[in-house]
C-alpha cells in the first residue's frame, strides 16, 4: 500500500516536473519563432521598397515619364506578382491624382483628401510609407516611396489588397506552418487593425507570443500561438508517457511489494516451523540427555563391592548442560587376598562414542586387573589395547591397588591427576611419575609407586572436572580440593558429598567422577 | 542451550601461518574445549594432509585447554614426526605436565 502511494506521488511529481519543463520549453520556442517570423516580415521591406525606390528615381530623372514608369514597373505588377496596383503621383500640385497607373485602380485615387494627407505627411527621407484601407469593401495596404529631397518630385505608390476576411493560411510546407498568427497594423491588437490572420476568431487565445515589426515608417504587430507542439509531439506527450509509465511502475512495485509481503509471510511461516523443529529438537535433546545419563549410569558400577576394613564411595556428577554423555568412569573391584583395585578414567571427548570407548576401556581394564596385573602393567596393557586399533581419542587413567590390611597402596597414572591422600596430618596429592595418557604413544611405559598409608586414611581419586577451572592454573584447583577435603574428619560418604557439593558449581561444564576409599582402622 | 562464553577473549580462535623456516604454525587463542576441538581437528587434518615434517602449535594466547583439546594435539603427533608446542601459558603447561604429555608434546619456549 505504501509502495502504491509513494509510486503515485513520485509519478505525479515527475509528471508535473516534465509538464513544467515542457511548458517552459514551449514558451521559449514560441518566443524564438515569433522573433524569426518578425525578422522574415521585416526582410520583405526591401523587396517592396527597392522597386518603388527605383521607380521614384526613374520618375525624377525622366521628369515623370509615364511610359518609362510603366515599362519599368510592369514586371512587378499583376496577379501572382509583387503588387496588384502601382501608380505614379506628381507631388506639389493642389489636386493630387496619379499620372500613370499600372494594374487596378488604386483605392487612394478615389479619396483625394486622404491622398493629400498621406503624401503631405509622407516622409521624404528614403523610407517606405504605409497606409491602409482596412474598413473599405476592398481592404488594401498602400506603400509610398518618394526619392529623398525632392519636395516637388514624384511619389510611387503601390497597393496590395488584403483578403476579404483577412484569413490567410500559411502553406503547409511553410517554415511557419506550426504557428497560428495574426498580423496587426501598428502597435494595436484591435481586430479593426488586423491585416491578415490564420485563425477564425480573434484575438488569438492560449499560449502566445508577440513581436513588433518595423515596416517602413510604421510597424506591424505579429502575434503567434503554437499550432500543436513546437518541441515535437514526443515532448508534448512526455508528461503523459511519464504518467502512464509511472503508473505501470507503481502498479508493478505495489504488486512486487505484495509478493515480497507474501514472501515475508512465507519466511515467517518457515521460521515458525523452524521454531517448532527447534523446540522438538530441544525436547529430543532433553530426552537424549536423559538417555545418555541413563547409559552412563548403566556403564558405571551400580553397586560397589564391600570390603572388610574399607569404606568405599563414589559419585558421578554429570555436566550441567549439553546432552553429551561424558567419558568419565570409575571402577573398584575385589582383587582377592584383601586387596581392591581402583580405576578412575576420563576419555577425551564427549558423546556416545566417548561413552562407548569408556565402556570398552573399562571392561578391558577390568579384565587385565582380574589377571592380577599390577597397576603399571594394567595401564601399559590398556594403552596397547587402545593403540592396537585406529583411534582419535586418548584417555587418562589412574590405577591403584590397595592392600587394606597392610595399609599400602600401589599407584600408577596414565596422564591422570594424582589422588589426594588425607590422613591425620592433613592431606597431600600422591606424587607420581605420570606416564602419557593411554592411546597417545605406542610403547608407553608406566611407573608405579607403592605408598604406606596411615590408619584411618582417606584416598580421593577424581577426574579433572572436580578441579579444572577456566583461566586458572590446575594447581589452584588442586589446592581448593585439598582445602575442602581436610579439616574435621568426616565419614567417607559425607566427605564425597561435601566435595561434590562444594567443588562443582551449578554450571560446571565437565562431567566429574569422585571415587573415595577410607580405611576404617 | 547454555549461554556461550560472554567474554570475547574466551572465544577460541585458530590462526594458521607458515614459520620463516616453512613449518606450519597453528596459533590457538582463547579457550580450547570440546566445542573448539572439532574445528581444530579439521584444521590439523588439513595441514597434516600436506605431510609437513614439523608442526608447531603456538599456545601463547591459549588460556584454557581440556582433555578434548589435548587429544587433538596428541592425534597430530601420529601424522607428523615432530609436533612442538610454543610458549604455552602456565595454565596449559601445567595441564600438559600433569597429564604426562611433556615428552609426547615437547614444549619450546
Amino acid at each position: 500500500m505504501a509502495a502504491l502511494l509513494i509510486g503515485l506521488v513520485v509519478t505525479a511529481a515527475l509528471v508535473l516536473t516534465s509538464l513544467a519543463v515542457y511548458n517552459r520549453n514551449e514558451r521559449r520556442l514560441l518566443k524564438l519563432r515569433v522573433r524569426e517570423l518578425s525578422l522574415v516580415l521585416a526582410a520583405t521591406v526591401p523587396s517592396i521598397q527597392t522597386p518603388l525606390a527605383s521607380a521614384a528615381e526613374l520618375a525624377d530623372a525622366t521628369g515623370g515619364s509615364a511610359q518609362k514608369f510603366r515599362a519599368f514597373m510592369s514586371p512587378y505588377v499583376g496577379a501572382g506578382r509583387q503588387f496588384s496596383s502601382v501608380s505614379l503621383w506628381p507631388l506639389g500640385t493642389s489636386h493630387l491624382t496619379p499620372s500613370a497607373v499600372l494594374g487596378g485602380t488604386p483605392a487612394l485615387e478615389s479619396m483625394p483628401e486622404r491622398a493629400k494627407q498621406f503624401f503631405t505627411h509622407s516622409t521624404r527621407s528614403g523610407v517606405l510609407n504605409l497606409t491602409s484601407f482596412l474598413n473599405s469593401p476592398h481592404p488594401a495596404l498602400g506603400f509610398d516611396f518618394s526619392a529623398p529631397g525632392h519636395a516637388h518630385g514624384f511619389a510611387v505608390y503601390a497597393e496590395n489588397p488584403l483578403p476579404a476576411n483577412r484569413r490567410s493560411k500559411l502553406e503547409k510546407n511553410s517554415a511557419f506552418s506550426d504557428l497560428n498568427y495574426a498580423l496587426y497594423l501598428g502597435h494595436s491588437r484591435r481586430s479593426s487593425d488586423i491585416l491578415v490572420t490564420s485563425v477564425k476568431d480573434l484575438p488569438i487565445k492560449g499560449r502566445q507570443a508577440s513581436d513588433v515589426v518595423p515596416f517602413g515608417s510604421g510597424v506591424f504587430t505579429v502575434v503567434v500561438s503554437p499550432n500543436g507542439s513546437l518541441g515535437g509531439t514526443f515532448f508534448k506527450d512526455l508528461p503523459w508517457i511519464i504518467a502512464v509509465a509511472g503508473l505501470l511502475v507503481t502498479l508493478a512495485a505495489a504488486l512486487m511489494t505484495d509478493r515480497l509481503a507474501q514472501g515475508r509471510q512465507r519466511a515467517e511461516d518457515l521460521a515458525g516451523i523452524l521454531d517448532r523443529v527447534a523446540a522438538e529438537n530441544r525436547d529430543m535433546y532433553t530426552e537424549q540427555r536423559g538417555i545418555s545419563q541413563t547409559l552412563q549410569h548403566a556403564l558405571l558400577p551400580d553397586t560397589l563391592p564391600s570390603v572388610d576394613g574399607l569404606a568405599v564411595n563414589a559419585r558421578y556428577i554429570p555436566a550441567a548442560s549439553g546432552v553429551d554423555v561424558g567419558g568419565d568412569w570409575y571402577d573398584i573391584l575385589d582383587a582377592g587376598e584383601g586387596r581392591v583395585l581402583l580405576l578412575v578414567g576420563d576419555v577425551s571427548g564427549h558423546g556416545l562414542s566417548a561413552a562407548t570407548t569408556m565402556a570398552s576401556l573399562r571392561h578391558a581394564a577390568l579384565a587385565y586387573a582380574a589377571l592380577g596385573s599390577p597397576p603399571a602393567r594394567v595401564l601399559a596393557t590398556l594403552s596397547n589395547f587402545v593403540n592396537s586399533k585406529p583411534h582419535t581419542y586418548m584417555a587418562t587413567v589412574l590405577c591403584a591397588l590397595i592392600d587394606v590390611e597392610a595399609h599400602q597402596m600401589t599407584v600408577a597414572s596414565a596422564g591422570h591427576l594424582p589422588p589426594l591422600l588425607i590422613d591425620g596430618e592433613g592431606g597431600q596429592f600422591v606424587e607420581l611419575d605420570v606416564g602419557p595418557a593411554v592411546g597417545v604413544s605406542n610403547d608407553a611405559r608406566y611407573q608405579e609407586r607403592t605408598i604406606s598409608v596411615a590408619p584411618n586414611a582417606t584416598l580421593i581419586a577424581f577426574t579433572d572436572g572436580l578441579v579444572e577451572r577456566r583461566g586458572e592454573v590446575l594447581d589452584i584447583g588442586l589446592a581448593r580440593l585439598r582445602a575442602a577435603a581436610i579439616g574435621p574428619r568426616l565419614s567417607l560418604e559425607d566427605l564425597v558429598g561435601k566435595l561434590a557439593r562444594e567443588l562443582t558449581s551449578e554450571d560446571h561444564q565437565d562431567d566429574t567422577a569422585i571415587l573415595g576409599v577410607q580405611w576404617l582402622s | 542451550m547454555a549461554e556461550l562464553e560472554s567474554d570475547p577473549a574466551a572465544e577460541f580462535v585458530i590462526y594458521t601461518r607458515l614459520d620463516p623456516t616453512g613449518d606450519p604454525i597453528i596459533t590457538l587463542s582463547g579457550e580450547l574445549d570440546i566445542a573448539g576441538a572439532s574445528s581444530l581437528e579439521k584444521t590439523v587434518a588439513a595441514i597434516t594432509a600436506e605431510r609437513p615434517v614439523r608442526l608447531i602449535f603456538d599456545l601463547s594466547e591459549l588460556r584454557f585447554m581440556d582433555s578434548a583439546g589435548i587429544a587433538v594435539l596428541v592425534s597430530a603427533t601420529k601424522n607428523v614426526d615432530a609436533v612442538t608446542l610454543r610458549n604455552p601459558t602456565v595454565i596449559v603447561r601445567r595441564v600438559l605436565e600433569l597429564t604426562g604429555l611433556s615428552e609426547v608434546l615437547p614444549i619450546e619456549s
